[in-house]
């Protein structure tokens, strides 16, 4: 049997960007952004003796004469219209608490989950107390935020027929702030699986499901097994994503795919070796900026 | 922070390992992990690491008035406190539960079984007595929390000193430590707490479970024992429905493993003694080894191989030859036989190795089958045939020639070069005993 013996060494240092007009300003807490008064403060900074000086670690966005810092590593932070990937943690009398990586637990309520068949009709007491059928803790379900609460709060609905608990797939915890935000989220890849981007870092991927089954409104989950080649795509898929999220590249469909069309020629264990990672996501990050120039 | 919840496949991956008998970290069923006792430099001051869940001990003393009922005892004062940097979860205000649940049993196992001779403990009946005072914080939470904390409780008794003190009709002194040497605590035993974790309602039983496996336990049962097999304290929590052969043999169990516990401490206890008495050098800094893993730097450097390839050959050249598996000669015909099978491989099942894509020792070794079967098969199709096959002039081949009724000479093939010089000259070795031989055969 063979076995393999890494050593450590010096990782070389990327060059940091092939194209970037503008470089990005990044900071750490306590560093100052800028002395010029005339600014206001926005998220991530504060007023320190006639300095304006940032709060957390990321980069300085300015618009106009709003300057804020998005932080690189943060909770995720709830905004109207996101899709999130969550997991129920509590049965509560009328709703149910996911936790979605924020700082507080996101909740949905019972009515804002679509009951099975779609009806819309009033919920009733025996909807109440059949909500652990529906719903149990340890569920993972994709939701859009309907609201945000005053302290920060989500709340969720999963009132289309392509939201609700999701089945069989594996699942990736990433930083929110590594998700791009498009037009749409559900991707079917060419490659044989399906993903979810979450807006708040996890992302979903699960086997393409043959016909879109409309009556169900996403309870059933399907148990069937999924065949080996459908599993070693979404392996490799993973493997892609934590290859990217190394290397603290955007994570959006293409990305994603050239990622993986450049994974094929290695093993789907070799993409976690660190020079590998390198080799594959040089490469995407080519593709990339050859499609947009 | 509120705990991140378990995944559904990971809940059902623990259950179902240990369905099977496993544990994540290979322990055995009734297996304790390991337990290291280190003392600081003050008297009374220990910690104890079972597995990677640390507590730490600490002792102290101090004279107080009695209380009014009991007027000749000392007082003895337990607290377990679960410092945030054991685990996330733990937060000034929010463990109140798990908290007062360990204190309690603490409590139970240390003071209601009269471990330590209160009475020894007065000084002036009514007047003054020693308070003892045990103070416990858990260091890091790996599960099990309870074990480690009545370890490290009962080590830290038996290593504390109290000043001495003597008393000449009304006047009492305390000496310093300068003065006169400290006097030990009086202990009678040393109860210890084994925790048994039950699952699957009570069907599958593990000792000393870890973090994990607190997670998805069931039900606890808490057995707090001395080394002279003596209960102090039995609990069950979980509302697991537990038969009575069942806590029989916990009780069994948990007297063998507070045997061994007892023998530990007292090692570790007369170590510390040993040392403090020789002058060498004892505390916290000599006793926990610096266990981080510093990362360095390591320049290219350049590696040579231009003779790997000449030391393989001769390794290859000075090994002994595989040994022979004397098989029958197959006779097919007159004037073709043969030996050994060439056909099949039977190295085992390969599609199920080809469908766990799992290590590339696995691809290896499956890629090398393949290669050796299809040689195989190449040459066994030659045997087959009736083709005579031309013999090299090689001095490594041996020449077998084949007269009906005769004794066949052995033979070996001359293995590709190439794939000698890829593999290392240990797995060459190890192919070329596996190979399976096949006859070149001259044909009369």
């Amino acid at each position: 049997m063979a076995m393999e013996i890494r050593l450590p060494v010096a990782r070389q240092r990327l060059p940091e960007s092939l194209d970037r007009d503008t470089q990005k300003h990044l900071v750490v807490p306590g560093d100052t952004i800028t002395t010029d008064t005339g600014f206001m403060r926005g998220h991530g900074t504060y007023m320190g003796d006639e300095k304006l000086i940032a709060s957390v670690a990321g980069s300085v966005e300015r618009v106009n004469k709003l300057i804020c810092v998005k932080a690189l590593k943060t909770r995720y932070n709830g905004e109207v219209g996101d899709i999130v990937v969550g997991r129920i943690t509590e049965v509560q009398q009328k709703r149910w608490k996911v936790e979605t990586n924020s700082r507080l637990d996101s909740v949905l309520l019972l009515s804002s989950m679509n009951l099975p068949g779609g009806e819309l009709r009033r919920r009733s007491a025996e909807d109440e107390l059949a909500m652990r059928d529906f719903l149990r803790e340890g569920d993972l379900i994709s939701a859009e935020v309907q609201a945000v609460f005053s302290d920060g709060a989500v709340s969720l609905h999963t009132r289309s027929l392509k939201y609700g608990k999701l089945g069989q797939g594996v699942l990736v915890q990433v930083s929110p702030s590594l998700v791009k935000r498009q037009k749409t989220h559900f991707h079917d890849l060419p490659c044989g699986a399906s993903v979810i981007l979450g807006n708040n870092g996890f992302i979903w991927i699960y086997p393409t499901p043959e016909q879109r089954e409309e009556e169900v409104g996403g309870f059933i989950a399907n148990l069937e097994p999924v065949p080996l080649s459908d599993r070693e795509v979404i392996s490799r898929l993973r493997n892609c994503i934590v290859a990217l999220v190394a290397q603290k590249m955007m994570l959006f469909d293409t990305s994603l795919l050239y990622c993986y069309e450049a994974s094929l020629s290695h093993q789907i264990k070799d993409i976690l070796k660190p020079e590998i990672m390198e080799e594959i996501v040089m490469e995407t990050r080519q593709r990339l900026l050859e499609q947009e120039g | 922070m509120k705990e991140t919840p378990l995944s559904n496949c990971e809940r059902r991956f623990l259950l179902r390992a240990i369905e099977e008998k496993k544990r994540l970290d290979g322990r055995q069923t009734y297996d304790y992990r390991n337990i290291k006792i280190s003392f600081g430099t003050d008297y009374g001051c220990c910690i104890v690491e079972l597995g990677k869940t640390r507590v730490l001990g600490q002792v102290s003393c101090e004279l107080v008035s009695p209380k009014l009922n009991r007027a000749t005892e000392g007082i003895l004062f337990f607290n377990l406190e679960l410092s945030q940097m054991a685990a996330p979860a733990f937060e000034p205000g929010r463990q109140s539960d798990l908290l007062v649940k360990l204190n309690r049993l603490l409590e139970r196992c240390l003071r209601n079984s009269k471990c330590i001779d209160t009475e020894s403990l007065c000084v002036v009946a009514g007047e003054k007595v020693w308070q003892i005072r045990v103070d416990l914080h858990l260091l890091n939470h790996d599960g099990n929390i309870i074990d480690a904390a009545s370890i490290a409780a009962i080590v830290a008794l038996c290593h504390f000193r109290r000043p001495d003190v003597s008393v000449q009709g009304d006047e009492i002194t305390l000496y310093a430590l300068e003065e006169r040497d400290p006097v030990p605590l009086s202990i009678h035993h040393m109860p210890i707490c084994i925790s048994f974790a039950f699952f699957q309602q009570g069907t599958y039983l593990l000792v000393d479970p870890n973090e994990r496996e607190e997670r998805v336990m069931d039900g606890l049962l808490v057995i707090a024992m001395n080394k002279h097999r003596e209960i102090c304290t039995i609990q069950s929590s979980g509302g697991i429905m537990l038969l009575q052969d069942q806590v029989l043999r916990c009780s069994k169990i948990a007297g063998v493993k507070v045997a061994e516990i007892t023998e530990l401490i007292q090692k570790a206890l007369e170590n510390d003694k040993r040392v403090r008495k020789e002058g060498g050098k004892f505390g916290f800094a000599e006793s926990i080894a610096n266990q981080r893993i510093t990362a360095f730097k390591m320049e290219k450097a350049p590696v040579d191989t231009s003779d790997v390839e000449e030391k393989a050959e001769e390794i290859i050249a000075e090994a002994d030859p595989p040994s022979e598996a004397v098989s029958k000669p197959v006779l097919w015909t007159p004037g073709t036989a043969q030996i050994g099978e060439g056909i099949e491989s039977s190295w085992g099942d390969l599609e199920e190795e080809e469908d766990e894509d799992e290590g590339g020792s696995d691809d290896v070794t499956i890629l090398d089958s393949v290669k050796m079967e299809t040689e195989d098969q190449n040459v066994g199709d030659h045997i087959t045939d009736d083709t005579p096959i031309v013999l090299s002039d090689s001095e490594e081949d041996e020449i077998i020639i084949l007269e009906p009724g005769e004794n066949p000479k052995k033979t070996r093939i001359q293995a590709n070069n190439s794939k000698q010089e890829k593999a290392s000259s240990k797995k060459a070795i190890r192919k070329k005993k596996k190979k399976k031989k096949a006859a070149k055969i001259l044909l009369f």
